[in-house]
């Protein structure tokens, strides 16, 4: 590989004597005006190529562009979308250079013990862990949506090889003061909601609380209890070029990053162990504990049900709303699974209505109850504030905290803190003055070039402004804005951005960087300040600084950690691949809690989709398994047998793997295999292989919080490989939006294929490759293995995995039902390769050999897939256990257990009871008689009856289930108004 | 003067509502000049939960749920209130309106008037230059905050048309300002949002006003409608409280007792007359029939 024979002569010719030496060589220093991370001072000289060592150089009319300086974003964080589109100025105003002839200075403390721990090895193995960090945020399925709608697309979460390092000292006075600042702001709304003694006294202007729509009226008078407005804050803080830290903006509404913080922290702490371990870096497992417990302290109800409410899939960070519902042990719910009566939330269960007793929303507070507030929102709970003000639940963080949010308020911080709390901050803001005070409006306008302009209140749909961005008529036009409505803006003064290190393939190059930080209440009255967090780094000579445009994140860490050289992170939080030792994690090592075993409830939106992931994973599997089947016998030594290539074809179509306008294979068996290859990987016209694993994803990803890293790796794995074979024997992919609405309606896709694109595949042969198309089913085939092991040796066996498993066992139904009556009407079952074939289908063959020692006899097969009860691939096994699946969920049970067989619910009545099968019973003897068609008929009959009775059963089953558990999951709410 | 006033609000649905829930503002308030006498809220179907509470203004509001199944939904308040005479106004003599609005400037530090919070833009009520513009012509420098706001509503009832229909229970200020037509609504958001342009603190009131039938003709049964007017703060001088002044723009003129005061707040939306939540129904339609009735005094004795 280029990059790594690049890399090889650069630090061969290097020939630099210790890691230190090759990192201060590699990095260029921060731009000028900028504090420098890796070397822990204020940068003053700007690197320009002619002062690069000669290897450098000579790289730099190659692969690498000349340095271009850079300047920081100004922000970051200013609505509550993590990465926001704020400004970066453009990279013209290249500062003037300051001459030195001295190398650079040397790294900080902290690095230097970074790269010793890397070693000069490790640097050649940077780029080896860079790709498996890639790899490993796709395999984890980290995301962000970017644009945050249905069919908009997936990014994968952007994170660098290199954490961000905060030395302990500057730590020390971070913690300090954001947990004064967490403090103060519980105190100003505790004011708000309260007295409102700060207005009175005009140390809070009117316009900042009153004129602010995230002000909500309806909670006026509410005191939660312990006078805990606020569990978790969210402080955007900057290092400035003095080294200073100081805040630039707070988060209180629904602060997102800490699970995308703590991904990262898995991620990176293992692809530096040494580092990690040895260089004692804060653990952040206990903070969590914290907020779990001063969650659990704030109930209404010792050891009430904490859920964590999200607006869905489709919201930027769902990624990281089912990954914290995971890591804490919440369950994930959406407004729809939860209601209201007589004044106490209630969540919609297999069991019926549950009491909530606390909800940490990731909601906006104007969506939360559409009865009073957002009457369009249909992702809230009505009448759930009347909840809260009742006092039977409690919110994290109280609704009415948006006012807090604006950047106008860190002006009139330091006299509310004096007043409030009687302290000064310990940890300065950004110098802040709001326009809508005259006095104020005055002193920024006169410094308005050196400033941010920023929006005072959200969604007025203005970005904030770079003062030195602007010319002087722009500026002028700003001013005038500002004169006329200066409430509406808020000028803050504007420092460069440290630059923390990143690696680049080639070089360690200094990005830009913001911090965020979390403070949470722990439920004795005290913050505790997550000792990490979530660096964004800007991108290079980037006009916008979002994830769209090349943002990423670094992991936060904090020196001054235990002396614990055993402990790493993940090793502390547990891993992330089980979902359940994730919040054993939690639960035991919080005392505080008892051994309380608390059942997950299986919401009824949960319970669907996990039913629908059951039955799309057996679709896949009988997919794969019959295009396997027929590719190989119709290249096998059978091929010609008719009844086998009717019954092959009968099974394709009524599977829809390929439609019923292709010809049949009995009279152009080439023109069917083609069609079949062509279909397997086709989303838009059959229910093909394709299909079926993207629909498993699917649904596998509305239950993700339920699914652990493993289980999901795989479901993705298992897509995504098969998709980028099918290059191999066919043409890529049609266009998937379709596949998705389709999916989303529930629809089939019975379509005829139009005949262009059948004469696509009969004019194209060469590209349909069977023994490719047989190679990737083997491969997929053993992939889908893994991931119905995983159902079924892996997941806990409650209600939800229940009916996962009822949706499988419904599908194996349907299909060895038809399997075997599509036998006996083509007569396939009576000859020899159509025997065989059914065999295979039904993964027999081994056990029939076995036991049956070859013998063609239809009474051994109908022993063995009809009557069998050990076999799980025969119709009595299926039934029999599908039926105790659903008694069990029906929860009949009669006297207690032990004592008497449970009743059988009453949607299973009509279900054949294999209890009454024999085989005489079922397959007559015929010795006796002449063999010809009619008494074959005769002999047939009443199993066909019975194997059609399976199959209606099936299908009449999943319409009772639906009805029975999902049905409240479904209809819709709307608001009136008079 | 004694009025009696019933309003009757309808629902039915197609298919049926599964569960609802529901805030009312149909309790007019006692406050200066209007005593409440009698006051009866009926529900059919009777909700499963009821309960009264008073938002951030004083209002009062009633919620409740239902939570059987059920195809229609009616809500009958039956209202006697007791009206005086409103005070009466020197428009000379009030301030200067520009020094009103210098008082409701923020400087740290300084004594606060809660009549603030109408200083601001609401749900229905946007910020727009256009709303500066078109008081422009009633706030003449050094003119007296009434005589300004007299003017105004003026200005409104003589540009705008009353068009009943023509605008909908959520249609914005600035829309109905655009197309120059509207109700009764529509003129009070005009009027609150053209104050809170110029600075000056204003809200919104719902109410009724006893209409008099053709002369000849015996008062009809639920001909009558909710209404809607402005009102404007006029801070007191020196240690006298300030004091909420009353501005109909639909009739040109300010209530009086002939005028009952349901609820006041920033916009419609504060204060609708009837709100809810329905899982279910689909399709539904909505009736109202509002009747103001004066009786004689003795009947108010008998009480």
């Amino acid at each position: 590989m280029a990059v790594e024979n690049n890399n090889n002569s650069l630090f061969t010719d290097l020939a630099l004597e210790g890691p230190t030496e090759f990192a201060s060589a590699l990095a260029p220093p921060a731009a000028a005006g900028h504090f420098d991370e890796l070397r822990g001072a204020l940068s003053s000289r700007l690197q320009t190529s002619a002062e690069l060592p000669a290897q450098f150089q000579n790289q730099s009319q190659g692969s690498f562009p000349p340095l271009q300086p850079m300047l920081p974003l100004p922000s970051l964080g200013d609505s509550t979308a993590l990465f926001s589109v704020g400004i970066a100025p453009l990279a013209a105003k290249a500062p003037t250079p300051v001459q030195s002839s001295a190398s650079p200075a040397p790294l900080s403390p902290n690095w230097t013990t970074f790269f010793n721990f890397l070693g000069t090895d490790g640097f050649y193995d940077l780029n080896h862990r860079s790709a498996n960090l890639q790899r490993q945020i796709r395999d984890n399925g980290v995301t962000y949506n970017v644009y945050a709608d249905a069919d908009g697309p997936q990014r994968p979460w952007s994170l660098d090889l290199f954490p961000m390092i905060v030395s302990e000292r500057d730590w020390a006075k971070i913690e300090v003061g954001v947990a004064q600042r967490a403090r103060l702001l519980n105190r100003v709304m505790a004011d708000i909601y309260g007295p409102q003694t700060l207005l009175a006294k005009g140390l809070l202007p009117s316009a900042l609380v009153h004129g602010h729509a995230g002000y909500l009226r309806a909670m006026n008078g509410y005191q939660p209890p312990g006078g805990t407005y606020l569990h978790i804050a969210a402080f955007d803080i900057v290092h400035g070029p003095d080294g200073q830290w100081s805040v630039v903006s707070q988060r209180t509404q629904a602060p997102s990053g800490l699970g995308y913080l703590l991904e990262n922290r898995l991620t990176i702490s293992l692809l530096f162990p040494d580092a990690f371990r040895d260089m004692k870096v804060q653990r952040l497992a206990a903070t969590y504990r914290a907020l779990i417990d001063g969650m659990r302290a704030a109930s209404p109800v010792a050891d009430g049900r904490v859920v964590l409410l999200t607006s869905g899939p489709y919201n930027e960070t769902y990624f990281e709303h089912a990954y914290l519902a995971r890591y804490l042990g919440l369950t994930l719910v959406e407004g729809s699974d939860l209601m209201v009566r007589n004044d106490r939330l209630f969540l919609k269960t297999l069991k019926g209505l549950e009491p909530v007793h606390g909800l940490l929303k990731r909601l906006d507070d104007e969506f939360l109850d559409p009865l009073e507030l957002r009457s369009d929102s249909t992702l809230g709970v009505p009448g759930l504030l009347q909840v809260i003000r009742a006092g039977h639940v409690m919110v994290v963080n109280t609704p009415g905290s948006a006012f807090l949010e604006s950047s106008a308020l860190l002006g009139f911080l330091p006299a509310l803190s004096r007043h409030l709390l009687g302290e000064t901050l310990t940890l300065p803001s950004q110098a802040t003055w709001w326009c809508g005070e005259r006095a104020v409006m005055r002193d920024a306008l006169s410094q308005l070039k050196h400033c941010v302009i920023k929006p005072t209140y959200p969604g007025t749909g203005v970005a904030s402004v770079l003062g030195h961005t602007l010319n002087q008529r722009e500026l002028d036009e700003w001013a005038g804005r500002i004169l006329r409505r200066g409430e509406d803006f808020t000028v803050q003064a504007y420092q460069p951005l440290s630059q923390t290190p990143t690696w680049h393939g080639q070089r360690l190059e200094p990005r830009s960087a913001m911090l965020r930080v979390f403070a949470v209440a722990d439920g004795k009255g005290n913050w505790q300040v997550l000792p990490g967090g979530l660096a964004r780094l800007a991108g290079k000579n980037e006009n916008i600084a979002s994830m769209q445009h090349g943002g990423s994140s670094a992991d936060v860490w904090v020196m001054g950690g235990a002396n614990d050289r055993r402990a790493t992170d993940a090793g502390n939080l547990t891993a992330p691949t089980s979902p359940a030792a994730d919040q054993t994690a939690i639960k035991h090592t919080t005392p505080a809690a008892g051994p309380v075993f608390q059942r997950r409830p299986v919401t009824s939106r949960a319970a669907e989709n996990l039913f629908w992931l059951g039955r799309y994973t057996e679709r896949a599997e009988n997919a794969v398994r019959l295009s396997r089947l027929t590719l190989q016998c119709l290249g096998g030594e059978n091929q010609n047998s008719q009844p086998l290539l009717a019954w092959l074809t009968r099974m394709a179509v009524g599977n829809m793997l390929v439609l019923n306008t292709v010809p049949p294979a009995t009279q152009a068996r080439r023109v069917f295999e083609r069609a079949l290859i062509a279909n397997l990987a086709d989303t838009s016209q059959a229910a093909s292989v394709g299909y079926n694993l993207r629909a498993v994803k699917s649904a596998a990803s509305a239950v993700r919080e339920r699914l652990s890293q493993d289980q999901w790796q795989m479901i993705v794995r298992t897509e995504s490989d098969f998709f980028e074979q099918s290059h191999n024997f066919g043409p890529p992919a049609a266009d998937h939006a379709h596949t998705a609405t389709e999916l989303k309606q529930g629809r089939r896709i019975t379509d005829p294929v139009p005949e262009h694109e059948l004469k696509v595949v009969l004019e194209h042969p060469a590209e349909y490759s069977p023994v490719e198309a047989l190679k990737a089913l083997v491969s997929v085939s053993g992939h889908l293995a893994a991931v119905t092991g995983a159902q079924t040796d892996r997941m806990t066996r409650d209600d939800g995995w229940r009916l996962l498993s009822a949706g499988r066992l419904i599908e194996r139904l349907q299909m060895l039902a038809a399997a075997l009556r599509r036998g006996f009407d083509t007569g396939a079952v009576y000859d020899e390769g159509g025997f065989a074939a059914i065999l295979a289908l039904f993964d027999s063959t081994i056990t029939f050999n076995a036991q049956y020692q070859q013998r063609r006899d239809m009474t051994c097969l109908i022993e063995l897939l009809v009557l069998d009860r050990d076999n799980p691939r025969s119709l009595g096994w299926v039934l029999q256990t599908l039926c105790g699946r659903l008694t069990k969920l029906a929860g009949l049970t009669v006297g207690g257990p032990g004592t008497s067989e449970p009743a059988v619910p009453d949607f299973l009545q009509n279900l054949p009871n294999p209890e009454g099968w024999t085989l005489a019973g079922l397959w007559p003897d015929i010795s006796h008689l002449p063999l010809n068609e009619h008494v074959r008929q005769q002999q047939s009959e009443h199993l066909e009856t019975v194997l059609a009775t399976c199959t209606e059963e099936a299908l009449e089953l999943s319409n009772a289930l639906s009805r029975r558990y999902f049905s409240h999951a479904a209809s819709a709410s709307q608001s009136l108004g008079a | 003067m004694l009025l009696h006033v019933l309003h009757e609000t309808s629902y039915r649905y197609t298919p049926e509502v599964e569960n609802a829930h529901h805030i009312v503002v149909l309790k007019p308030s006692s406050r200066h000049g209007q005593t409440l006498l009698r006051y009866g809220l009926d529900i059919d179907p009777a909700p499963v939960q009821l309960h009264e509470s008073c938002d951030s203004w004083g209002n009062a509001r009633t919620y409740f749920s239902l939570q059987a199944a059920h195809q229609r939904l009616t809500v009958v308040s039956d209202s006697l209130v007791q009206t005086s005479p409103m005070l009466p106004v020197n428009s000379v003599a009030s301030p200067l309106w520009e020094a009103v609005r210098e008082q409701f400037r923020y400087r740290a530090g300084v004594a606060y008037d809660s009549a603030s919070e109408f200083l601001f833009a609401s749900p229905y009520i946007p910020r727009d230059e256009a709303f500066v513009a078109f008081s422009r012509s009633s706030f003449l420098p050094g003119r007296p905050l009434v005589e300004a706001a007299q003017h105004l509503m003026s200005h409104i009832h003589t540009s705008m048309t009353y068009e009943s229909e023509s605008t909908h229970v959520n249609t914005p200020a600035l829309e109905a300002l655009h197309q120059g037509k509207g109700v009764c609504q529509d003129f009070a958001h005009i009027m609150v949002a053209c104050c809170r342009a110029m600075g000056l603190p204003a809200r919104y009131v719902s109410g009724y006003m006893l209409t008099n039938p053709p002369p000849g003709q015996p008062r009809l049964i639920g001909c009558d409608a909710s209404h809607a007017w402005a009102s404007v703060y006029c801070p007191g001088a020196g240690s006298i409280q300030g004091r909420w002044l009353d501005f109909d723009p639909t009739n040109n003129r300010m209530p009086g007792e002939d005028y009952v005061t349901l609820a006041t707040g920033r916009d419609f939306l504060d204060v609708s007359p009837m709100r809810g939540v329905i899982r279910g129904g689909a399709r539904h339609t909505l009736s109202v029939a509002v009747t103001v009735e004066p009786l004689p005094q003795p009947m108010a004795m008998a009480l």
